[in-house]
């Protein structure tokens, strides 16, 4: 305690501050920021390399190929998730009704799931390996199909959470007060809250965006069940497929369309969302009122559980069907990459808290601020940047591919905070711009420290966020496949054990998937702890 | 003409809560009624009731004798205006006008046409091209009530209008409702915590309390006359004197002895000799004179035209008068002798759950 009493005392000077927050900046431009985006350079320091490339013409076409598949999956994907997730965010937030907080956790468990598992478990659903066959419909289903189908799975929980955050802020007497002016619900919701989403939908799109572009293991996975991992390609699968040898050019440039496609499109995205204007003059009294009663809604909400429960949860739990399968199982190596998978994200989680959380202050109490405003824009870059692109960014940035023992354990972290940290800074950003600078204002002026006043007043106040972004952030680091591989190839984390059990073939299967449950399982006891714990804490906000 | 509104046993049930409980009323064609009361005695949920933001738990709502308790909130046609304003802030103001009649599926050009009336008439046409957020709160108010005027509705429902703004624009703003509601002929329910603002606007007053109505009548009377010692107390200001009937005077007045042998003379009641009672008596009725019943000044404040002077009187209750602010007031401490204008007093029966029990707002 007389550790905190020091630096208290310290924290009271503003060249102290000052300090920590430079040092906070500098951590963030150097370790997050620069390495992301590193490969970049290579552009112009290897040429030589990307020239060669660019002149083999059956190498662009496949590349080409591979970037139109990632970006052409990830688009339709995210369509799907506004369309279907809508109105389960609606229900979330709007309606009450028993089994609605079990709603909520069933919703969030498809994030808890490493993406490598996913993979497995929806092919599996979905009719391994070389497709399912609808009888009599003559439908089956291509690569690209089962990808769309994977995507959606790990995508909409983003979307859903995205959207009900923002509909939880919008006031309700808006809808209201429109259906007193004489508008139907339909109506209503049409021309008022929806112009209203519109910052949801871009926080929405861009998650589920860069989520479904970046997304390696389950990809590389269902491709492999599939048969078709050297035949058909996303971006972050190619590089995945090139990885573990010498500095490709290919790979290289990949990483740079990918990178560089995916910030325009963030800044399009943006762009599009906040200055579309949809001409709602247009209104049908008639129709509004046939879709606002009686049996219309109750099919749309019908219809969005439905897709839900067929589309998102049923081929994520499919996977339990192997526990009827008794397998031989490497527990040894199973443990030591379980071991590693904890090092990692728990090291890569603390990095993030620490260093997030003085960051994630400045932003939201500078808003409208030049400076704030360029940090709040960078936090994002690391988010929308594929991670197998990222983490070839970093691994050169760090010095080559092929660093092995606590090096690559290093790096790998170093990795993982990359495409974390946004995720908690976002989180904890929201969670201080909703208290009040009053209260600290207030201990302030009771004589409290700047450190006790973040300690004992705003600290307790955004707790859960920060447990809640750490969360999201853990789960993802576990569930990251691409970076990993991409930065070493040594470092086996379980998804990484999982993606080379599949490699082996048909009989690791049953193995690979005994492995995801112990994950899945050990990922909820975990999840549950830090709710159980976060509710006893916040049994006082209520 | 303006509807004429029924309520006939509306009930409102939260869970085991009554919300409202029972309410019988009839509101006239083109009358001004505020629902006055406490906060949390219901007052709100009554008027969402009427205008189908909710449905009832029992009774029925009617307009002109026709039963709409089933008709949804958006075919209701009445015009609602909320405490916390709900101008739609993606909208330019005339476009927050225009949105009834654009629902409506009106012709354009009457859609404009009417706004701009309206507007006009709320004296907002100069601001038609901002949005809200670009408004006082007074000014988004009277955006919001053109806005709930515009689709045609001859009633208007007014959910504590003025209770989000400040004092001066409070109350010019509510001279301003009720010339335009009188020009327009349309029938008002006004919701309000403020008795001030329900005396000064009203035609009629219903007072609630714990989700029923308490008392109701015409802003003189529910003043002079009231009901009820928590109409009495409610209700402007008022000293309340605890007693016993002590016999009558030659003109048929009560006396009353108070706590410590004092007798002083009331109104005429039907009580018997020997009820315990309470008189009511505004501070405006209470006098200085040479002899009366002996008090202490404790506090003297200065309220703007006139001073209120707080004592401590002889039998232990306390007793407010006001004294001209062009003249000199007493000091704590002094001793001063009050009197009452006894025809101005009220006698009560002294509630069983006691005179905290009588007034709490609960």
């Amino acid at each position: 305690m007389s550790l905190f009493v020091r630096i208290n005392a310290i924290s009271d000077s503003a060249k102290v501050r000052k300090a920590w927050f430079g040092l906070v900046c500098a951590i963030f431009i150097c370790i997050i920021i620069v390495p992301s985006v590193f490969v970049v350079t290579k552009v112009f320091t290897d040429w030589g390399l990307i020239s060669g490339v660019l002149g083999d013409s059956a190498e662009m076409a496949v590349i080409g190929r591979a970037v139109w598949n990632s970006f052409s999956i990830a688009f339709i994907v995210t369509i799907l998730d506004v369309v279907a997730g809508l109105p389960i965010a609606w229900i979330l937030v709007r309606k009450n009704f028993r089994g609605k907080r079990f709603l909520d956790t069933l919703l969030d468990m498809p994030l808890a799931f490493p993406t490598a598992v996913l993979g497995l478990s929806v092919v599996m659903f979905w009719g391994a390996p070389e497709g399912v066959t609808i009888p009599g419909l003559g439908i089956c289903f291509s690569p690209y199909l089962m990808l769309v189908l994977l995507h959606i799975i790990f995508t909409y929980p983003y979307m859903v959470r995205s959207l009900s955050g923002i509909l939880e802020q919008i006031e309700p007497n808006y809808e209201t007060a429109a259906m007193t002016l004489g508008a139907s619900r339909f109506t209503a919701v049409r021309t008022i809250t929806l112009p209203l989403f519109r910052a949801g939908l871009v926080t929405g799109t861009t998650l589920c965006f860069a989520r479904s572009l970046s997304e390696t293991g389950g990809t590389y996975i269902a491709l492999t069940l599939m048969g078709c991992e050297s035949s058909f390609f996303t971006g972050p699968t190619y590089i995945m497929d090139n990885s573990g040898g010498a500095l490709s050019g290919p790979m290289i440039l990949i990483s740079v369309i990918m990178i560089l496609l995916a910030l325009a499109l963030l800044v399009l995205v943006k762009a599009v969302i906040t200055h579309l204007h949809v001409s709602g003059n247009r209104v049908w009294p008639e129709l509004g009122r046939k879709l606002s009663r009686g049996f219309a809604p109750k099919a749309k909400d019908a219809l969005a559980l439905f897709f839900m429960v067929l589309f998102v949860l049923v081929p994520s739990f499919y996977l339990f069907v192997y526990l009827s399968e008794p397998t031989a199982m490497d527990y040894g190596t199973l443990l030591g990459s379980i071991g590693t998978s904890f090092l990692v994200a728990g090291v890569a989680v603390l990095f993030d808290i620490v260093f997030g959380i003085p960051l994630a202050m400045y932003i939201a109490r500078h808003r409208g601020e030049r400076f704030a405003g360029i940090l709040d824009n960078l936090v994002n870059i690391p988010l929308i940047i594929p991670t197998t692109a990222l983490g070839l960014s970093l691994a050169l940035f760090w010095g080559g591919t092929a660093s092995t023992g606590a090096v690559a354990v290093v790096l790998v972290i170093l990795g993982h905070i990359s495409f974390t940290y946004p995720l908690v800074v976002r989180n904890i950003t929201g969670a201080v711009e909703e208290v009040d600078p009053a209260y600290e204002e207030t201990a302030l002026t009771l004589g409290a420290k700047p450190l006790e006043t973040f300690s004992k007043v705003l600290f307790p106040v955004i707790k859960s966020s920060v447990i809640a972004g750490a969360i999201l952030a853990f789960t993802r680091s576990l569930g990251e496949t691409g970076a990993t591989v991409a930065i070493s190839s040594s470092v086996n984390t379980v998804p990484v054990y999982i993606v080379n059990l599949v490699k082996e073939g048909a009989a690791s299967y049953p193995a690979a998937a005994m492995c995801s449950i112990v994950l899945i399982a050990i990922c909820f006891v975990l999840m549950f702890a830090v709710r159980a714990v976060m509710h006893r804490g916040s049994d006082r906000d209520a | 003409m303006a509807p004429k509104i029924t309520l006939d046993h509306i009930s409102m049930k939260f869970g085991d809560f009554y919300a409202v409980h029972d309410i019988s009323l009839d509101v006239e064609e083109g009358e001004y009624v505020t629902i006055l009361g406490p906060s949390g005695c219901g007052k709100t949920t009554l008027i969402k009731v009427i205008s189908g933001i909710w449905h009832p738990t029992e009774g029925r709502v009617l307009i002109d004798g026709e039963d709409v308790t089933d008709v949804p909130l958006e075919d209701r046609d009445m015009g609602y205006v909320f405490q916390n304003i709900a101008l739609f802030p993606n909208l330019t103001n005339l476009a927050n006008v225009e949105y009834g009649p654009r629902v409506r599926a009106w012709p354009p050009e009457e859609q404009r046409a009417t706004a701009e009336k309206y507007l006009k008439l709320v004296a907002m046409l100069d601001r038609a091209g901002m949005f809200p957020g670009e408004l006082s709160g007074g000014e988004q108010q009277k955006v919001a009530i053109a806005r709930a005027l515009a689709s045609g509705s001859k009633i208007l429902m007014l959910d504590e209008p003025l209770s989000a703004l400040d004092a001066r624009v409070r109350m010019e703003l509510r001279y301003e409702i009720r010339r335009i509601v009188k020009e327009l002929g349309i029938t008002v329910l006004h919701v309000t915590h403020d008795q001030e603002e329900a005396m000064s606007v009203s035609d009629r007053i219903v007072l609630m309390r714990a989700g029923r109505v308490h008392d109701t009548g015409a802003p003189l009377d529910i003043y002079r006359n009231p009901q009820s010692i928590f109409a009495a107390y409610f209700i402007g200001e008022t000293n309340l004197l605890e007693g016993y009937v002590s016999g009558w005077t030659k003109n048929g007045r009560t006396k009353v002895r108070l706590r410590g042998g004092h007798t002083v003379r009331a109104e005429k009641s039907a009580f018997a000799t020997g009820d315990a009672v309470v008189i009511s008596v505004r501070p405006e009725n209470v006098y200085t004179a040479d002899d009366g019943l002996k008090a202490k000044v404790v506090s003297v404040v200065f309220m703007g035209t006139f001073w209120r002077v707080r004592t401590v009187a002889e039998t232990g209750d306390y007793l407010e008068y006001n004294v001209s602010g062009n003249h000199a007031a007493p000091r704590p401490g002094d001793q001063v002798m009050l009197v009452f204008n006894k025809r101005m007093t009220k006698v009560f029966a002294r509630p069983a759950e006691g005179l905290e029990g009588a007034i709490s707002l609960e």
